[in-house]
């Protein structure tokens, strides 16, 4: 898995490519809590177009993520989620929680909204 | 089909690579080579962070055996687990309610809910857990 970060504004976006598991999701974790907690950026945005599999690991980060943002009173969005992250996502009952787009296009022009 | 690994959370990938071909080959639809795909992954995480205690190199023993439907179960996959680390208490097979904003006790869950049956056992100093999916 690959994590990396571009900064728009008072934005952050993260592209993450390959599989989200136990061996990634910790560096996962630190990058959003990084930029959430240390940095406190106001508005970070995961694009998922490139994670083809999310397993309960890879979805506590992201509800580390979203619990962050919340208590920063930032903004934490997902987009271009896969079929099957999707799914993972359903059956937790956690999909309803976060804010989510299909791609980075509406994802942003949401943000500025 | 017995397949040995390390408690080492890289052979997760290589597990799942391989896991949904076999099921697939074996009859199951593509949700359902997904859903199985998800259950082993956990599984394994679960034998890695919680009976091993995310200490690497420990033995974990797989097992995959084909239902072929001819005694009193269906047809479908029946997945073994053997591990040799600590006994799990007994509250953390309550699986906690999903939906609610937390970060921890989701595996098991996906585990219920991906397979038809997930069952866990402790056998002398061993933990077994028997997981089963019937072909729909």
């Amino acid at each position: 898995m690959q994590i990396s970060a571009r900064r728009l504004e008072n934005k952050t976006i993260f592209d993450v490519v390959g599989d989200i598991d136990l061996a990634n999701s910790p560096a996962v974790r630190k990058a959003l809590l990084a930029e959430i907690k240390e940095k406190k950026i106001p508005c970070v945005i995961m694009n998922l177009e490139g994670v083809k599999y999310i397993d309960s690991s890879g979805i506590a980060s992201l509800v580390e993520g979203l619990k962050a943002s919340r208590d920063a009173h930032a903004r934490f969005i997902l987009f271009g989620l896969s079929k099957s992250a999707r799914e993972v996502l359903q059956l937790s009952r956690l999909l309803n929680l976060f804010e989510i787009y299909d791609n980075e296009e509406q994802a942003l022009s949401n943000e500025r909204a | 089909m017995r397949i040995e690994l390390k408690s080492d959370p890289q052979v997760l990938c290589g597990v799942r690579g391989a896991i949904s071909p076999i099921a697939g080959a074996i009859g199951f639809k593509e949700e359902d080579c997904r859903a199985i795909t998800l259950a082993l992954d956990e599984a394994i995480t679960n034998v890695i962070r919680h009976a091993y205690g995310g200490k690497p190199g420990r033995r974990i023993e797989i097992e995959l055996s084909k239902l072929n439907g001819a005694k009193q179960e269906q047809a479908g996959l029946e997945i073994l687990l053997f591990d040799r680390g600590v006994k799990p208490k007994p509250d953390s097979f309550k699986g906690l309610p999903p939906g609610e904003l937390r970060s921890g006790g989701l595996g098991l869950h996906f585990m219920r809910q991906s397979m038809d049956k997930v069952v866990h056992t402790r056998v002398g100093s061993t933990n077994r857990l028997r997981m089963v999916k019937f072909i729909r």
